[in-house]
């Protein structure tokens, strides 16, 4: 099958900026989590998400983000969420998700949320 | 032990909503039962009730409902959805667990049964699916029984919209409309039929298309070599046959389909709807063998008769080239097959029946005459014959297809209910989980 997730990993301040383009659902997010625990396993407790280009998520998508966001809080870290769109903002919303993550549409806001 | 089934539990209920992401090593561990309970203490909670006919039953509105309650459960991991099956007589113990009462289809009583099994339990929503022939009485009038007793918010999901009904299928929409806190259909065709035919009021109505499966797309080559039929040009059609499918005009264009594609195969998929065999055996479809045998395209038109699971039938349309639907009613507002075949990005030729009409408009179909094999046969020839509309057919079909994906379709019917539902600030009636055993036991009889 045809994976439709694009990611891009960039630091800014020193945070871990995950870049993600297309859809995080059953068959992409594989992807999203392995580079999570590759991210988390070189040391790093403090993860933002940029999902400005994200078209949809389903409930894999955001099982992943919720498994995201334990492990870096075993590492006393925090995970935030940038530029989500409309659709995505729904999506937490309507789950309850956006009680769980940090939401951003601006990225350096996201990024500083993450800040001691 | 007690402690040990207690996680093993939790840790079930957290996989729905991790589903595949969390399969191995995300597995809760009791260290991190705070995380879960967390979880469970933040998450929208909503319990709602599906009436409609379910799996086994085969009929396009039980896939429908099994396929729209699995969606919101996922994104509702902490809730506890049930069903209420519609059927005649058949024993409560066919039906998977999720289904706890069900309404005998020609009892009026039954229904209203039901209505007060739900209004004695936690459930805050329904959801109901209507079409007239899945309900008792005249044009399954015994539905509104249902209604009329019900004293929690219903959302009707049409699956029928009459351009011009009769005055009892008439009324019945309309007392729907007034009775039911909003109705649903696939179409904006549905939505104005439903404003100026019936008088339904435009804000009680909310158009979520059709859902459809998460597919992603594969190259159709790579299946066709898994069917073994490598290199044909494959045009398909599916669904549960009966008369209304038009299925002899995709055979009688086959002889102009194989003029320039003399390796095209038609596949026909699906058995012969149970109700029509229930009236008239397999005549439908030996009038069809028939036309096969006079127009000698054995080798060239492959039925299958059963009824395929999911992941087969995808298969089959991930193989095919051009999806047709040959339809032969006008006012047919819906049509699962024809979302599927979008959902699979297929490039599509259709009659032009209105859901047809709709969904494949902005150039992501062809429409063809009704009864007509020669344009049918053009059309189909016209997307083999050309790369480049073929795969802008098929992005288009996809891009709108994603838009329907189950996983979309069941956010707009959460958000939907979370607008028409209150939360309780007090325990409604009696424990969910003692009325269901109750109403289970009592109705198995």
């Amino acid at each position: 099958m045809e994976a439709d997730l694009d990611m891009k990993i960039r630091k800014v301040d020193d945070i871990p900026v995950v870049d993600l383009a297309g859809d995080v659902d059953a068959y992409t997010c594989l992807k999203l989590r392995e580079a999570i625990v590759d991210l988390v396993n070189e040391g790093e407790s403090r993860v933002v998400i940029g999902m400005s280009n994200v078209n949809y998520i389903d409930s894999s998508g955001l099982g992943t983000l919720v498994g995201g966001l334990r492990r870096v809080s075993e590492k006393n870290g925090g995970l935030a969420i940038s530029g989500a769109t409309p659709q995505i903002k729904k999506v937490m919303s309507i789950t309850g998700l956006n009680k769980v993550f940090r939401v951003f549409e601006d990225e350096v806001k996201a990024v500083r949320s993450l800040k001691p | 032990m007690a402690s040990k089934r207690k996680v093993t539990k939790q840790v079930e209920v957290e996989s729905r909503l991790f589903a595949k992401a969390s399969a191995s090593d995300d597995e809760w561990e009791p260290e991190d039962l705070n995380m879960f309970r967390f979880l469970r203490r933040v998450l929208n909670h909503i319990d709602l009730a599906y009436v409609a006919t379910y799996p086994p039953q085969e009929c396009g509105i039980a896939t429908f409902t099994r396929d729209l309650s699995t969606a919101i459960s996922k994104y509702t991991p902490f809730s506890n959805p049930f069903v209420i099956a519609v059927g005649e007589g058949a024993d409560i113990e066919q039906f998977p667990k999720i289904v706890k009462f069900q309404i005998t289809k020609s009892d009026p009583q039954s229904y209203v049964r039901a209505a007060e099994m739900v209004n004695n339990s936690a459930v805050r929503g329904v959801s109901l699916q209507h079409e007239y022939g899945i309900f008792g009485g005249l044009d399954g009038e015994y539905v509104l029984k249902f209604v009329e007793k019900l004293e929690r918010p219903s959302v009707v999901t049409l699956h029928t919209v009459l351009f011009n009904p009769g005055p009892n299928q008439k009324r019945i929409v309309q007392e729907l409309g007034r009775m039911c806190d909003a109705l649903v259909v696939m179409v904006k065709m549905g939505k104005e039929m439903l404003v100026n035919n019936y008088g339904v009021p435009a804000n009680k109505v909310a158009i979520i298309p059709h859902g459809v499966p998460n597919v992603h797309r594969v190259s159709a080559a790579t299946i066709k070599k898994t069917l073994g039929i490598s290199d044909r040009p494959v045009v398909s059609s599916f669904g549960l046959i009966n008369r209304g499918k038009g299925i002899e005009y995709g055979i009688q264009a086959m002889p102009g389909i194989l003029k320039k594609h003399p390796d095209a195969m038609y596949f026909v998929l699906g058995e012969t709807h149970p109700g029509v065999r229930h009236n008239e055996g397999e005549s439908y479809r030996k009038e069809l063998l028939q036309i096969v045998a006079d127009l000698g395209l054995e080798k060239n038109v492959r039925f299958n008769n059963r009824y395929l699971k999911l992941e087969e039938l995808i298969n089959y349309l991930c193989a095919t080239d051009v999806y047709i639907t040959p339809y032969l009613n006008r006012d047919q507002i819906v049509s699962g097959t024809l979302a599927y075949a979008l959902g699979c990005g297929k490039a599509i030729v259709s009659t032009p029946y209105l859901y047809a009409e709709e969904v494949l408009s902005g150039g992501r179909g062809l429409l063809v005459d009704f009864r007509s094999p020669d344009q049918l046969s053009g059309a189909v020839n016209r997307i083999l014959d050309d790369a480049v509309i073929r795969e802008q057919m098929e992005t288009k079909a996809y891009k709108y297809g994603r838009r329907a994906a189950w996983f979309n379709v069941a956010i707009d019917y959460l958000d939907l209910f979370h607008r028409l539902c209150p939360r309780p600030k007090v325990a409604l009636g009696k424990d969910l989980k003692v009325s269901q055993a109750e109403s289970r036991k009592g109705q198995s009889s």
